[in-house]
């Protein structure tokens, strides 16, 4: 981004859009970082009017108290050496005598210890993303410049103790130095004549790559849930139908280590909660037995569906989206042949196709794919739902087998239902502003919310916010739906109603609203419901409940809602603490 | 117009949004309420990215007008 676009994104801001409000808090003047996190957060969040506060000059730790005394969505705390000692600055003539280092290096654990306790103090109430030092120390120790002296590996160990601590606090996350190396070459970085004239370090291009990371931090993109992979010349170097399943390889002698180095990528991948299904043109026999090998390094247990046939890719796509039940643009298909690659992406243009080259006279590109896959799925935190979600599709496709052999009353009947509700507010469970913010199909307005918003909401007297989680015979679904809302005498107002799309088919909505009406003894609750291009279950759903078609503000009564609730089978137990 | 007048005039949009395109080019330090000091800066790196040159900090001072930035730019830093 250039300059010129950052200053022009900054004024395409919509009229009357909602502000998101960041904090800049550095020690010197903001200016171009200010501009670039302005356009960048603005390219992200195009919806929203991105306004930046920033402190005074000179006074991080003053920047940071405002952290603390809120009025804004995110802060971006940007950290330099000066800000940790004057003496490591260009601006300072304090004294660079060898006789001084000792006493830099004391004050700047101290000042570190300082910042960790402000940031302590923000008490997670909102997401602060944290640049630490990114330019080069000042000639200052006693050795020659290619020489780490004692007093820099001090310097740099502090901070790095400094960023370890700061990074296990709830909603801060530390700009990657190796991803800011890649994109800023450190010597590149630290404009010295801007320094001495305006307080203002940085190179337009250091500005510019530091404040497009911190944008990330502050407003990450939707995660993707699900990689479907292909086989041949992709997870596998070889034909498994011509070289047969012993034939393939993924080795260094066979030279396809970057095949194994996949196969451990996707294996992660699957750990940490991603969908893996596989999209492969074989013979089925033939595939299951390649993946039994014991020396494979992906879990095939951990792989669903497995779609080996000949049919063109997108079908084996098609047929994996159904099985999954989200959305295209939640997929990843990863293809070693432009030609499948084009096929899907015609057939599904929201499915990011990428091509994985097993060439072994390329793999750099092989290597950068791993790189994409990580961005694609990283994630802050995992859940235990996280490593639920392959077992719970498995256990609803076998249920959905056996449900097409029983009557459907017969089969909610025999499911051994199990909810559980949870009504703790605090502290804020990441998991329900996750599926808030994740959650189309069963979304009572598409409205999202920052762990800020989120958190202000969550601090209102009034307000609850009902957890469901659900288990029955197949396995455990995890936490699936959240309600929130507020009590308005003996009327419930519910602005936030969102269900996993695992958990349909259940009648898990109506013990929700049932626990409601019963836990807060409301004669009739009231629904911010508003439509989206995908929130028709939830539609058809209230539609049903009100035998007519749902409306912004739409009423639901006590007695009409029990007139009408079908037989719920669950067993239903209400959170004593927070588990 | 030329092309470098058409350039400063986007220049100017971007830092001083609130002008009109008639306005810019008769823009000066005293009619822009907006044109303080980190407008200068703001402005002046903008310039040196867009045109890709250097504009050393001590000329920076008697560049206060869209009229003069235009001229030094030609004379000084040979644009067209």
């Amino acid at each position: 981004m250039k300059l010129l676009d950052a200053l022009s994104l900054a004024q395409q801001a919509p009229s009357g859009a909602a502000p998101f409000r960041a904090l800049l808090a550095c020690g010197f003047t903001p200016l171009h970082l200010q501009t670039f996190l302005a356009g960048h957060l603005q390219l992200r969040l195009p919806a929203q009017r991105v306004e930046i506060q920033t402190g005074l000059f000179g006074d991080l730790a003053g920047a940071l108290a405002g952290i603390a005394r809120g009025g804004c969505d995110a802060a971006a705390v940007v950290i330099e050496w000066a800000d940790l000692d004057a003496r490591l600055g260009l601006r300072s003539l304090g004294g660079w005598r060898p006789s001084m280092l000792p006493d830099i290096v004391r004050a700047v654990r101290e000042r570190l210890d300082h910042l960790r306790a402000s940031l302590d103090a923000t008490g997670g109430r909102l997401p602060i993303a944290v640049a630490m030092p990114t330019l080069p120390l000042p000639p200052i120790a006693t050795t020659a410049a290619w020489h780490a002296s004692s007093f820099e590996l001090e310097l740099r160990a502090a901070v790095a103790d400094f960023s370890v601590e700061v990074a296990m606090l709830p909603l801060v996350r530390i700009v990657s130095g190796q991803e800011l190396d890649r994109l800023s070459a450190p010597s590149k970085r630290l404009d010295v004549r801007s320094e001495l004239d305006a307080g203002h370090p940085y190179t337009l291009a250091h500005a510019e790559a530091t404040a497009g990371l911190l944008a990330l931090l502050l407003a990450p993109s939707p995660t993707k849930k699900g990689l479907i992979v292909d086989l041949d010349g992709t997870l596998w170097r070889g034909i498994v139908g011509d070289d047969g399943p012993g034939g393939v390889r993924w080795d260094l002698d066979g030279h396809a280590q970057t095949h194994g180095l996949l196969q451990q990528v996707v294996r992660s991948l699957a750990d940490q909660g991603v969908l893996v299904a596989i999209a492969s043109k074989n013979e089925r026999a033939v595939v299951e037995e390649a993946l039994a090998r014991s020396d494979l390094l992906v879990d095939p247990a951990q792989i669903f569906p497995i779609e080996a046939h000949w049919g063109p890719k997108s079908e084996s796509v098609r047929r994996i989206l159904t099985a999954w039940n989200i959305g295209a643009d939640s997929v990843v298909f990863i293809d070693d042949s432009p030609m499948e690659l084009a096929e899907v992406r015609a057939a599904f243009p929201d499915v990011e196709c990428l091509r994985f080259s097993g060439d072994p006279g390329d793999v750099g590109a092989a290597a950068a794919l791993l790189e994409r896959l990580r961005a694609l799925f990283g994630r802050d935190t995992l859940t235990a739902e996280d490593t639920l979600r392959v077992a719970s599709l498995r256990g609803a496709a076998d249920a959905e087998r056996e449900g097409t052999l029983t009557s459907p009353e017969t089969f909610l009947q025999g499911l051994e239902a199990v909810l559980d509700v949870d009504l703790h507010k605090l502290p804020p469970d990441p998991r329900a502003l996750e599926l808030v913010n994740k959650t189309n199909q069963w979304n009572l307005n598409g409205r999202r919310e920052t762990e800020a918003d989120w958190r202000v909401r969550l601090d209102d007297a009034d307000t609850f916010v009902l957890v469901a989680s659900y288990r029955d015979k197949y396995g455990p679904l995890g936490k699936i739906a959240v309600m929130r809302g507020r009590r308005r005498g003996r009327a419930l107002a519910i602005d936030t109603w969102v269900m996993s799309c695992r958990a349909f088919a259940r009648r898990i909505e109506h013990r929700c609203v049932e626990q409601l009406f019963q836990r807060f003894d409301a004669d009739e609750i009231v629904f911010d419901y508003a439509p989206t291009d995908r929130n028709a279950p939830l539609r058809e759903h209230l539609a049903a409940l009100l035998g007519d078609a749902p409306h912004p503000g739409l009423r639901l009564a006590r007695s009409r809602f029990l007139s009408i609730c079908p037989p719920l089978y669950h067993t239903a137990s209400e959170a004593q603490e927070r588990p | 117009m030329t092309d470098a007048h058409a350039h400063l005039v986007k220049c100017f949009a971007a830092v001083f949004p609130r002008l009109s395109p008639e306005e810019i080019p008769r823009a000066n330090i005293n009619s822009v309420s907006a044109w303080d000091s980190l407008a200068t800066l703001t402005l002046t790196s903008l310039i040196e990215d867009e045109f890709g040159v250097s504009i050393d900090p001590r000329d920076r001072e008697e560049l206060v007008s869209f009229e003069l930035i235009l001229a030094y730019l030609r004379s000084d830093k040979g644009v067209s």
